[in-house]
């Protein structure tokens, strides 16, 4: 039996639309000699190589992710406090699934930070952060939610994705896109290395030392605002905590998000409708769950 | 035999014609909820994993419309997907194709970044352990008066 030329492997799939390409058993209509490699040659031919943020994949973000969160807990200590983790993680996944992205890759993460610091942060794939210092300024579960909602937002508009310089991306797929897929030699990966540890420092410098641009933080704000009224939170809670941090930035409180965010008024200022959904409505079970949760 | 070849090419081709529906989606994330109704909070009637594929039609609103219900755009596909080819680390896909887990950045690339950096792994992977289930976050919603009983907004 002859070999199935790749070309016609290819033709194949492109007549039914290309779809399923995962599932279709290449080998079935092959006898097994056309070889993976060979197919992915024969479909990608006349097409660019990845080059940007959008093109990183759902799992390539979720290991960029872990690596910048594990970075940020070897700088600030994680809080082991069960119960107040937990609390956060269920509001976070409640605000998340009523974003623009309830899913990620292996989904949604909160951990509380041990820092006096007023900050909060939202690494790629969805691992969430906020301190204990920030804690102390949010007055109700739906101020956290908004809190929470916000960085969100980061994540579901890819803002850290979007921090990492085009040069750490042009030498990652220059590795990953030399032909066909094979198994890399050791210097390859030490390449890709070295190309992951230029994008993992890039978003941390992001995170933790500059802050995004003003434009990313008021998108975060808008959307993290939408995302708590549509969880059935009060959106208006964010204008509440971010006066709160207005008078916080007025005593004098510094660092955190106070360097790497805009000024709280202004943040204000640019908010959108704050008006709840129609569902929403106060509950006492949620202010004593609140007040049960942060205790510390 | 080039003749069976092209039977069988033929064959492929008139299965994918078959379809109704307007695009094939592929499910990019662990899992996923696959959804009652086009809402956040509607009841979900299965879980999507990692590569499964769906006839859809959409997106309307976010959402696609499968045979076995609605899945939302941010956890699929519609581009090509790219094959894996049994490698640990490599793959290379096009700007025009996604990649499967196991491409690029992956546990074997986490693996060697780690020698040389003190970041702390072991609490990521405590953080991730904390995920809760959405049967869970559903009830905690509706205790604090967020969700009604219908459980969909």
């Amino acid at each position: 039996m002859k070999t199935l030329k790749p070309a016609v492997a290819a033709a194949a799939l492109l007549l039914c639309g290309c779809s399923s390409l995962q599932n279709l058993d290449v080998s079935s209509m092959t006898g097994g000699r056309v070889s993976n490699e060979q197919f992915q040659s024969a479909v990608k031919v006349g097409a660019a190589v990845r080059h940007s943020a959008e093109d990183i994949s759902e799992s390539e973000e979720y290991y960029i992710g872990r690596a910048v969160a594990a970075q940020i807990m070897s700088r600030y200590e994680p809080l082991n406090d069960p119960g107040l983790n937990l609390y956060a993680q269920k509001i976070a996944q409640a605000v998340a699934m009523a974003s623009d992205r309830p899913s990620v890759y292996r989904g949604y993460h909160v951990q509380v930070l041990n820092s006096g610091e007023v900050n909060a942060f939202a690494a790629p794939g969805g691992f969430l952060f906020v301190t204990t210092g920030l804690l102390k300024l949010v007055r109700s579960e739906d101020e956290l939610a908004c809190v929470l909602a916000h960085e969100v937002a980061h994540v579901a508009k890819k803002h850290g994705l979007k921090t990492i310089k085009t040069s750490r991306l042009t030498a990652a797929f220059a590795v990953l896109g030399t032909e066909a897929a094979k198994n890399y030699s050791s210097s390859q990966v030490s390449q890709l290395t070295d190309a992951f540890k230029g994008t993992v420092d890039d978003v941390v410098n992001s995170l933790v030392v500059n802050g995004y641009s003003r434009d990313k933080e008021y998108e975060a704000d808008k959307f993290g605002a939408r995302y708590a009224r549509d969880a059935n939170y009060d959106p208006a809670a964010m204008k509440s905590f971010l006066d709160r941090m207005a008078q916080a930035d007025k005593a004098g409180a510094g660092g955190g998000m106070f360097k790497t965010h805009p000024a709280p008024s202004k943040r204000i200022s640019e908010l959108g409708d704050l008006q709840p959904s129609p569902d929403f409505r106060r509950s006492a079970a949620r202010e004593r769950r609140f007040k049960a949760a942060t205790v510390y | 035999m080039r003749k069976s070849a092209l039977r069988i090419a033929l064959a492929a081709a008139a299965l994918g014609a078959s379809a109704a529906f307007a695009a094939t989606i592929t499910v990019l994330v662990q899992q996923t909820a696959v959804r009652k109704r086009p809402q956040f909070f509607a009841p979900a009637v299965a879980t999507a994993k990692l590569g499964d594929s769906f006839e859809a039609d959409g997106p309307d609103g976010g959402w696609y419309k499968t045979r076995a219900g609605y899945i939302h755009q941010s956890a699929v596909s519609a581009k090509k997907v790219h094959l894996s080819a049994g490698s640990a680390v490599g793959g290379s896909a096009t700007a025009d194709e996604v990649t499967l887990a196991g491409k690029g950045f992956n546990s074997q690339v986490e693996s060697s970044y780690k020698q040389g950096t003190p970041a702390n792994f072991a609490a990521v992977d405590a953080m991730e352990k904390r995920s809760v289930p959405e049967s869970a976050v559903l009830a905690f919603m509706r205790a604090g008066g967020l969700l009604g009983k219908e459980g969909s907004k």
